[in-house]
């Protein structure tokens, strides 16, 4: 900041307030954060009431088998597939697999990751130094070719998958809460509770991770949008869930790729089912970035 | 300097080392052997021992490894288990493709990225700052597979400007003498080769660079907007330099910092978006290569391609570091 | 007519809605070799000042009202490109913080010659020949030798000597020194003031030194202005305003910074309260709020500038109060003897240790 900014910020005087209720009032004036918690809203909606939305179920067959499957009409809005199935509604069926996978994917990287990170930065040392190399290892794989390789490791199921997803995300999450911790550590605040006594594993619960939180929110957020495009990506090379029945939207896609010359629509529904659900959560995650961090408002 | 990237270079023998014994870890605990994949699901106990002893699979895991690492030191990858060809060799032909095309990627990411991240931050908040980082936040929201089938779409199958499959044209006779094909176009002095290459090229260059591109504007635009504001800038402003020296050489050179390293963070990104954009437009690379492997299980390749997609990504990494250390004297005279 | 003349300057900073009235209509004037001190607390629009002569203010401030004449011309109404010609050349600031105000990733010779070479038009060996002599100049041992290191190879004092080679490298008319030793130890502080007031003397350089510390302008300006709420609330001779301040804000300022050569044992006294909020014009006394003397006068109308005792010319002593701070308290406070005791108090600025 320049001396003009500084003098002129110090001039107008704001209201002292706490740093969440602050990030709060941050994320209720950006309109990008709307936009997201609508979208999000909206597919969480599709997701839990998708048998009282969608006009048919997702293995439901209401027109013929064809070579060539209608397009969309005003009977079927998204058109059919070639099995005579309704577009729309398996896409609505789909939202429940794509939420699925990036809350559960996201939660077991999550959890691995803050575990990990947590004996990293409390313990430091040795085991620091052995964890880090490790996450530092598992960074130098992309990690979409992790999970690739990690589900032709542990076969297709839907769990498998999730897990994988949530394992290329443990060392960003290992990294970040081993970072805060190292930084909050050495707060003054950390450092005054320590110097009346209290316990380790209490400084750690009660004082270091609520500080660190915020951080981990926000990658939470960004990584779910990472997972829904990743596991489209694994059904789109052939290495998505077996369950031939399963109405997941890259899967969809993917058994179409072949039909968008005469058949675009069975591409680009699932295709934008994708896009939107991704959007909403990097609309939110951002936000939320921005708002914890005012300084990257940039 | 040059102690600088002899210490980088010194650091990297450890993490080459642990992703030879993760890879190879890895090979060894996939399901169903390669015995199983030549022979078939009903081989007879003796065949597939014969294979296993005939690819030293029978030894014990660490006198494997030993081996392994050894073979892999005098770039033996071992041979494809199903095409009995090096692996090595096969790698040859295919990684000019994926360099190539990710190589291409890279570049319209990063000359368009940088321009657009740097107009937005100098007309903050104007029409063109919020459109840009609207736009951007939608591009990231692109799985790489269905932005290429949609370019494909458009202006392959319904404009038909574009080829939609390959590197290309099969009726096109061109020697391969690096197997890059622009360079081979330009060794043999064919321009309308050339002209072909680049319009195999151009839609799966775009449609993997448009990702790289939207972060690379976003970050491209963070940090301008802080470089900005420094008192440095305004140190140049007060000595009555040009817009055009202050843009260049104050602030530009400043804002690339952090740039230069999320360019270096964008390559496993782009590897792995390539096996994608491979797939959809049937690209002979490293890619759609591996994908076969898997579906094959031919671990000699499926080994060849994760060491050298992990080796490229710490390859890059270590040239981002020391063009950052050139860009930032405070790294270079530590 | 002066070679510099400002004449009621206002600026004005818009951000989420809110305007700021960071400097509400200032005047002076400059003579070529005049040394002036701009003193008020942070806030106050000092610095905001500076950038506004030379259009450089951040992309939320504005210039509404008022004249800067430079050798003429309004650099307020200039076109870009000639007022561009004008800034480093006519007129060179030096800044606050060494260690933020030069470029990290440029060599400490391509930021001296740059100056050299659009102003100037000297090729690249001129330019470098003559930074290495600016080096020498501001005296930096080795100067030929430092122009390839880069800024953080500098400490902090050497990198403000770098600052003001730079201001001074095309010979300047006028140069703005802001804050120039606030971020530095106290005994580099009394060097960088020292060489100054050296190259002042030297080139013939009209000088603005802007700061919060009264210490500072005692041993360089001639005269002084103290600043309150974007306005000057006094103004005159340095060695007069020290020996016989008149504004209580002035007052305020003296006796809260300790004195080694207080006429008796002094307490140190900070000025109560908080600086005004500026997101209003003012209308009244913007002092008044942390006043002793205010009265109802000074809660609703305007103090403007007005001459004491006859003075005029440099000699002018202004205050902008409606209720000066009567001798007897001065006496009171410290600032001045009794009067029995004679009248030696002028020139006291002059004596003071810098």
């Amino acid at each position: 900041m320049s001396i003009a900014e500084a003098e002129a910020s110090q001039l107008a005087v704001e209201q002292p307030s706490g740093l969440w209720s602050d990030a709060w009032r941050r994320v209720r004036r950006n309109p990008a954060a709307w936009v997201g918690a609508g979208l999000l809203l909206f597919f969480v909606i599709c997701a839990v009431f998708a048998p009282v939305i969608a006009p048919y179920g997702p293995q439901e067959s209401v027109g013929s088998l064809a070579a060539v499957p209608p397009g969309p009409s005003a009977e079927y809005p998204f058109g059919l597939d070639e099995q005579g199935r309704d577009v729309l509604s398996r896409i609505i069926y789909g939202a429940r697999l794509s939420l699925l996978v990036g809350v559960v994917s996201v939660a077991i990287g999550l959890s691995l990751g803050m575990v990990l990170g947590a004996i990293s930065g409390y313990f430091g040392g040795r085991v620091d130094g052995v964890i880090m190399r490790f996450m530092d290892l598992m960074l130098s794989i992309p990690g979409f070719l992790l999970a690739i390789g990690l589900v032709t490791l542990l076969g297709r199921g839907l769990f498998q998958i999730m897990f994988a997803i949530g394992i290329t995300t443990v060392p960003i999450f290992a990294r970040l809460l081993r970072g805060s911790i190292l930084a909050q550590r050495e707060a003054d605040y950390v450092l005054a509770a320590r110097s009346v006594g209290t316990p380790g594993l209490r400084l750690l619960t009660v004082h270091i991770l609520p500080n660190s939180i915020a951080p981990v929110i926000v990658q939470a957020t960004l990584a779910m949008a990472t997972a829904i495009i990743d596991v489209a990506g694994l059904s789109f090379l052939g290495l998505g869930p077996n369950d031939p029945g399963l109405p997941e939207w890259g899967k969809f896609l993917a058994e179409n790729a072949s039909r968008l010359q005469n058949s675009a629509h069975l591409v680009f529904f699932p295709g934008f089912a994708v896009v939107f659900s991704v959007l909403a959560f990097n609309l939110l995650g951002d936000a939320l970035r921005e708002a914890i961090d005012p300084k990257l408002r940039a | 300097m040059l102690r600088y990237v002899a210490k980088r270079l010194l650091l990297l023998v450890p993490v080459l080392i642990g992703l030879s014994i993760l890879v190879f870890a890895y090979v060894r605990a996939l399901p169903g052997g390669p015995a199983i994949a030549l022979l078939g699901e009903r081989a007879t106990q003796e065949s597939v021992e014969a294979i296993n002893r005939e690819l030293g699979l029978d030894q014990p895991i660490f006198v494997q490894y030993l081996r392994y690492a050894g073979n892999l030191i005098q770039g033996d990858f071992g041979s494809s288990v199903l095409s009995r060809r090096p692996v090595v060799e096969e790698l040859l032909e295919r990684f000019p493709a994926t360099v190539e095309l990710g190589f291409a990627a890279i570049l319209f990411a990063v000359l368009a990225g940088i321009p657009l991240g740097f107009v937005a931050a100098k007309r903050y908040q104007g029409v063109l700052d919020n459109t840009s980082l609207v736009a951007s936040l939608i591009g990231i929201s692109f799985p790489v597979f269905f932005l290429a089938l949609i370019m494909k779409y458009i202006f392959a199958v319904r404009l038909g400007w574009l080829p939609s499959i390959g590197r290309l044209d099969i009726t096109r006779s061109l020697e391969h003498p690096t197997n890059f094909y622009l360079l081979d176009a330009i060794i043999a002095g064919d321009g309308a080769a050339f002209v072909d290459v680049v319009a195999h090229l151009l839609m799966p260059a775009i449609a993997l660079g448009t990702i790289p591109l939207a972060i690379i504007a976003r970050i491209t635009r963070a940090a301008t907007l802080d470089v900005l504001s420094e008192d440095y800038v305004r140190t140049a402003r007060a000595k009555g330099l040009t817009t055009a020296v202050i843009d260049r050489r104050h602030i530009l050179k400043n804002s690339l910092l952090p740039v230069v390293t999320v360019i270096g963070l964008q390559t496993g990104l782009l590897l792995t978006g390539a096996i994608l954009t491979e797939t959809v437009f049937a690209w002979p690379g490293v890619g759609t290569w591996m994908l076969n492997a898997i579906n094959n299980r031919d671990y000699a390749v499926l080994q060849g391609g994760i060491v050298f997609f992990a080796f490229l990504v710490v390859v890059v990494n270590l040239l981002v570091d020391i063009s950052y250390a050139f860009l930032n004297p405070r790294i270079r005279y530590q | 007519m002066p070679l510099l003349e400002v004449r009621d300057l206002a600026v004005r900073f818009s951000t989420r809605g809110k305007t700021v009235y960071a400097v509400n209509g200032i005047s002076f004037d400059l003579d070529p070799g005049d040394t002036l001190g701009i003193v008020g607390e942070s806030g106050c629009g000092k610095s905001v000042s500076s950038l506004a002569m030379l259009g450089i203010l951040p992309p939320a401030g504005r210039v509404s009202g008022g004249q800067v004449t430079f050798d003429g011309e309004d650099l307020l109404t200039l076109p870009d490109e000639r007022l561009r010609h004008i800034r480093g050349n006519d007129i060179a600031m030096v800044f606050q913080d060494p260690m933020t105000s030069l470029n990290p990733v440029l060599t400490v010779g391509r930021q001296l010659t740059e100056a050299l070479r659009t102003h100037l038009d000297m090729d690249k060996k001129e330019a470098a020949a003559e930074a290495g002599s600016l080096l020498d100049r501001v005296g930096i041992p080795d100067a030929r030798q430092r122009l390839r290191d880069y800024p953080h190879q500098f400490s902090g004092g050497m990198r403000q000597r770098v600052g003001i080679a730079m201001a001074i490298s095309c010979q300047p008319k006028v140069l703005i020194a802001d804050e120039p030793t606030t971020a530095l130890d106290v005994t580099i502080q009394a060097q960088i003031l020292e060489l100054l007031r050296t190259l002042v003397r030297e080139e013939g350089m009209a000088l603005i030194l802007v700061t919060h510390d009264l210490g500072v302008v005692a041993g360089v300006c001639a005269r002084t202005h103290v600043m309150y709420a974007g306005r000057f609330v006094e103004t005159a001779p340095t060695a007069e305003l020290f020996a016989n301040p008149k504004h209580p804000y002035t007052v305020g300022l003296l006796k809260s910074v300790p004195r080694l050569d207080a006429v008796r044992k002094q307490r140190l006294d900070p000025i109560g309260g908080a600086p005004r909020d500026q997101t209003s014009e003012p209308t009244a006394c913007a002092f008044a709020p942390r006043c002793a003397y205010a009265t109802s006068e000074s809660w609703e109308q305007l103090p403007v500038l007005r001459e004491l005792d006859g003075a005029t010319g440099a000699a002018a002593h202004r205050v902008a109060c409606w209720n000066p701070v009567p001798e007897r308290d001065l006496v009171a406070a410290g600032i001045r003897r009794p009067p029995a005791e004679g009248q030696s108090s002028a020139g006291l600025g002059e004596e003071r240790p810098a």
